[in-house]
């Protein structure tokens, strides 16, 4: 099922923009990155959505007022925030499906790049298997998997004075940090539950992404980078791209927000 | 708004553990490797290279005694005269072991890739050729005989044949080359129409015979390289053909079985098997054998008569190895690592090694 629906499809598609572009895998991942976002763009711009939602919703009188009021009382808490949610028509996970999407993706991709690189036997056979019947896969084999400096394949290093540098997993955290900063909404509450677990998810996902990028082939870093510049150029169409987040000491607040669209 | 971030936090660590557990299982994706000698078989089996006792099926040594997801074996392990064992590892080095004890006489670490095909071995020298594209000739003590590798266009994962004067090999780069056995030069290269993926034959007459994966065999001149024919095969052909000096033997994927005769192309007879053929056949005096994923070892006359299916549990994509009067199969998936059969096709002893 798996196979069938995620890794075989996108096995193909990289393998088609791979021979369309004259054999470079590395173009074809970044085409492909950008394919994946084109398609999850709606996802993506209602996250967008109910992220300022959600801030606005955490930012409202009423709320805090319901907050003063039920204090000791977590389960009517509970329920007044859900009756809450339903009158102002928001959904409490709409904000997080999107990035619960990209984890199958990402898996998926994995999986078609080592699966199309084919750097073992078995590899090789089940990438046989895997092409679809118009595919001449005698005239792809073997491909290319070089890539600027990097073999695609295997995780990436620099070799400077005889130490490796992981220099792909270092730009892989330095973009999913730039990009967690400046895509994250603003809230000048310091008590906001979501913004201190934004604040979290701005410090992990860069070391989480970082470490992948460390320990596994360095396609997976290409699609990593492409998808957080894409990312924040959505951001960015939207309006909602905070570049002053990025200045230390800075303060949600003390600027204008972000227009909106 | 916490049990959300929860929930992203969870699958992003149940990806790394995914992606882990992926990447591990696909460093170690091949098929055994087998080999054996007058007391032991040995099998280059995954984590470890097993030898076993021949008359008994009993695990005798292993190497490493400690499996290391990042050290898995795969390529054909070969005996060299002066009594070693060398096989090469996924993680790029090559080893010599004592075939009677398993003890590492050496290892040559100068390769970047993994060894994937098994080594040539002539009276003096291992020629073993690499994923990172170099053949590299070694001394019996594990040193590198040539001034320098000689370097192909891509990775070859077949193992190198000689005629004395040249050693012969193919690459996924879709091209043959012959290299000097001394000085290590080329000789010539020529290009053919698909990968190969399995080694070539040496012919009578000057003549070298390569399977494609482009869906054919080719005979070439072992002189200057030059493309002498070609025969079209139903599909594509992964390990090379085998030769008994009459007739050359090659399966191809869709499960065809081809004898042709050496001398004057053509074909002698077809056989349609139950399954992708990967493995080589193998020759015993006039019995050809030959193993199909379908999981049938098929033992036939050289005239293609007297066909007899054995099956075995599992998938084998291993070429067969003879020892003595036993037959030894290395399924992938099955229950066990190395089954004995005798020439009636009977199961005399099968070997799973212990955890």
């Amino acid at each position: 099922m798996w196979e069938t629906i995620i890794v075989n499809p996108f096995t193909n598609v990289l393998l088609l923009i791979y021979k369309l572009i004259g054999g470079n895998f590395g173009i074809a991942i970044i085409l492909f990155t950008i394919l994946i976002r084109l398609v999850t763009h709606p996802l993506m711009a209602s996250q967008i959505k109910s992220s300022a939602k959600m801030t606005e919703f955490q930012q409202s009188k009423q709320w805090q007022d319901i907050q003063k009021k039920h204090k000791g009382d977590k389960e009517k808490l509970a329920q007044e925030q859900m009756k809450l949610y339903k009158e102002l028509g928001i959904s409490p996970f709409a904000s997080c499906l999107p990035s619960l999407v990209q984890i199958p993706l990402i898996f998926g991709l994995y999986q078609s790049i080592m699966r199309a690189l084919a750097a073992t036997p078995s590899q090789l056979l089940i990438l046989t298997r895997t092409v679809y019947p118009f595919f001449h896969l005698s005239d792809l084999v073997p491909l290319n998997s070089q890539f600027l400096w990097m073999n695609l394949g295997q995780p990436e290093r620099v070799y400077m004075f005889g130490v490796g540098v992981p220099l792909l997993a270092i730009v892989v955290a330095i973009t999913t940090y730039v990009q967690s900063k400046v895509t994250m909404p603003a809230s000048p509450n310091p008590n906001d539950q979501g913004a201190m677990m934004n604040k979290m998810m701005a410090l992990y996902m860069p070391l989480l992404l970082g470490y992948f990028a460390l320990t596994f082939a360095s396609g997976l870093s290409i699609y990593f980078i492409t998808g957080n510049l894409i990312g924040i150029a959505q951001y960015a169409l939207l309006g909602k791209v905070n570049w002053r987040a990025l200045i230390p000491g800075y303060k949600p607040g003390t600027i204008p927000p972000a227009r909106n669209k | 708004m916490k049990k959300k971030y929860l929930i992203l936090i969870g699958s992003l660590l149940a990806l790394a553990v995914v992606l882990g557990g992926c990447a591990t299982g696909l460093t170690a994706s091949s098929w055994p490797g087998i080999t054996a000698d007058a007391e032991y078989a040995y099998i280059a089996g995954g984590p470890h290279v097993y030898a076993v006792n021949l008359q008994t099926g009993v695990e005798v040594w292993r190497f490493p005694a400690k499996a290391a997801t990042a050290t898995p074996f795969f390529a054909t392990p070969k005996i060299t005269p002066d009594g070693q064992l060398i096989v090469g590892s996924f993680d790029h080095k090559l080893y010599s072991l004592n075939p009677q004890t398993g003890t590492e006489n050496w290892r040559f670490e100068l390769a970047k890739d993994r060894w994937i095909a098994g080594v040539l071995v002539s009276e003096d020298t291992i020629y073993a050729a690499n994923a990172d594209y170099s053949l590299y000739a070694v001394t019996f003590a594990g040193k590198s005989k040539w001034a320098a590798p000689f370097k192909a266009d891509q990775a070859i994962w077949g193992s190198p044949v000689t005629d004395g004067t040249n050693v012969y090999f193919g690459t996924l780069g879709r091209k043959v080359y012959a290299v000097n056995v001394q000085t290590g030069k080329q000789t010539w290269a020529q290009s053919v129409d698909g990968a190969i993926l399995g080694s070539p034959v040496v012919g009578p007459k000057n003549t070298l015979y390569v399977g494609t994966y482009g869906g054919a065999l080719i005979t070439l001149n072992a002189l200057n390289g030059e493309i002498l024919h070609q025969v079209s095969t139903s599909s594509w052909i992964w390990s090379g053909p085998t030769q008994d000096g009459t007739n050359l033997y090659v399966g191809d994927a869709g499960g065809k079985f081809y004898a042709i005769p050496l001398t004057e192309g053509g074909q002698a007879w077809t056989k349609d098997l139950n399954g992708t053929i990967i493995g080589s056949p193998i020759v015993n005096n006039s019995t050809i054998i030959v193993g199909t994923e379908s999981g049938n070892i098929y033992f036939m006359d050289n005239t293609g008569e007297n066909m007899r299916p054995v099956a075995v549990p599992g998938i084998i994509n291993a070429t067969p190895c003879l020892a003595g009067e036993l037959v030894l199969v290395a399924p992938t998936n099955g229950d066990n690592l190395l089954v004995a059969l005798d020439q009636s096709g009977s199961i005399k002893w099968s070997f799973t090694p212990a955890k």
